[in-house]
């Protein structure tokens, strides 16, 4: 069989296995509404098992899928939607919205430097899961900034997403977040992009908000690197 | 289902993914100059930066692209499947350096929830006695 044809094969092969679990996953979800059934828990394990038992490395499955990770570019240029049809609440609150960031970015990178020094990580793993309560493409440009390694930082902001998704959930029903606006921020600030999926779910003001807070961490993050950079050197 | 709905119902599907393709667009552009200009923020921040500057422009209705982007939002999920499975390709995860990593991530994800929650719950409630 010719190279490309295999390559071909081969990709499209990964693809329906991925879009695959992904669409098992969220009919499990939607008939067990739980931390557990997380689509973002339930898709990737499942396919991981598929990519283990199949004696496939990393590198040929994401050659191969490369495309779907991709989508997350227009997923946030989609994001000008909500953000234009939700402009009057942000108008109204943006200030609050800035406030939340800046302490929650704050703790996030005071907690990882604390808890990775007091635990004796090394230096790089340290570096590397400071900017992790951000998106991924921010995360990284915030990592080699500081002297992280980018990859690593992108695999910690995934389980940080994971985590935070599924902590959120647990959280408000102990927490009981009176406006939309904590609520979104919350999820927004904590998990990224796997947080405003999750806070899509509990309404569409608060999604909006989720989408606002992670952009805007990310942003905060990238212009307070080279400060960061500066304290810690 | 009857016949106009089933065409309805395609048309629907075709709009959508029309618009899908629209916004795959609009972030092309945008990351290719991005990455072009050097700056550094993501080229999807960028296009959507644009794309608020066009319907507040009105040169483009929200409606028109509405669609395709809560498709885009509500499948946002599987997007990041492929980028989790990165796990595999470190191994030396699998252990004490694992779990301490898993320690910090979760105690510290813990922390900034509830700090940023309550300092916006805070400033809400300020905000609201002071209005």
């Amino acid at each position: 069989m010719p190279d490309a044809l295999q390559g071909l094969l081969t990709a499209l092969f990964w693809s329906v296995v991925t879009i695959g679990c992904y669409v098992v996953a969220r009919m499990i979800n939607a008939r067990w509404q739980a931390w557990w059934s997380s689509p973002l828990l339930l898709a990737p394990i499942s396919v991981g098992i598929i990519v283990v038992l199949m004696h496939t490395g990393y590198a040929s499955y994401i050659r191969g899928t490369h495309w779907i990770a991709l989508m997350m570019g227009p997923a946030t240029v989609a994001f000008a939607i909500p953000l234009y049809e939700h402009r009057e609440t942000i108008k109204r609150h943006w200030p609050i919205l800035l406030a939340g960031v800046a302490i929650g970015s704050a703790t996030a990178i005071g907690t990882a430097f604390a808890l990775a020094s007091w635990l004796d990580l090394p230096t790089a793993l340290r570096t590397s899961l400071l900017p992790r309560s951000t998106s991924t493409p921010f995360a990284m440009a915030v990592s080699s900034d500081l002297g992280g390694m980018p990859e690593l930082t992108a695999v910690f902001v995934i389980i940080t997403g994971v985590t935070g998704a599924a902590l959120g959930e647990f959280m408000l029903r102990f927490m009981p977040l009176r406006s939309s606006l904590a609520r979104g921020a919350f999820l927004g600030m904590g998990a990224h992009g796997a947080g405003v999926a999750k806070a899509r779910q509990i309404g569409a003001e608060e999604g909006s908000i989720a989408g606002l807070v992670m952009i805007l961490a990310g942003c905060f993050n990238l212009m307070m690197a080279p400060l960061v950079a500066l304290f810690m050197g | 289902m009857n016949r106009p709905q089933l065409r309805h119902l395609i048309m629907l599907r075709r709009t959508r993914f029309a618009q899908v393709v629209a916004l795959a667009g609009v972030w092309f552009v945008s990351d290719t100059a991005t990455r072009a200009a050097g700056l550094p923020v993501p080229g999807g921040v960028i296009g959507m930066l644009a794309l608020l500057a066009l319907f507040g422009t009105g040169l483009l209705k929200v409606h028109s692209v509405s669609g395709g982007a809560r498709w885009l939002l509500a499948e946002m999920l599987l997007f990041f499947v492929p980028s989790v499975l990165a796990v595999l390709d470190h191994q030396e995860f699998m252990g004490a350096v694992g779990l301490k990593i898993a320690a910090v991530i979760v105690v510290g994800t813990v922390l900034v929830m509830g700090a940023t929650a309550m300092t916006v719950d805070l400033c809400y409630r300020w905000q609201a006695r002071h209005a």
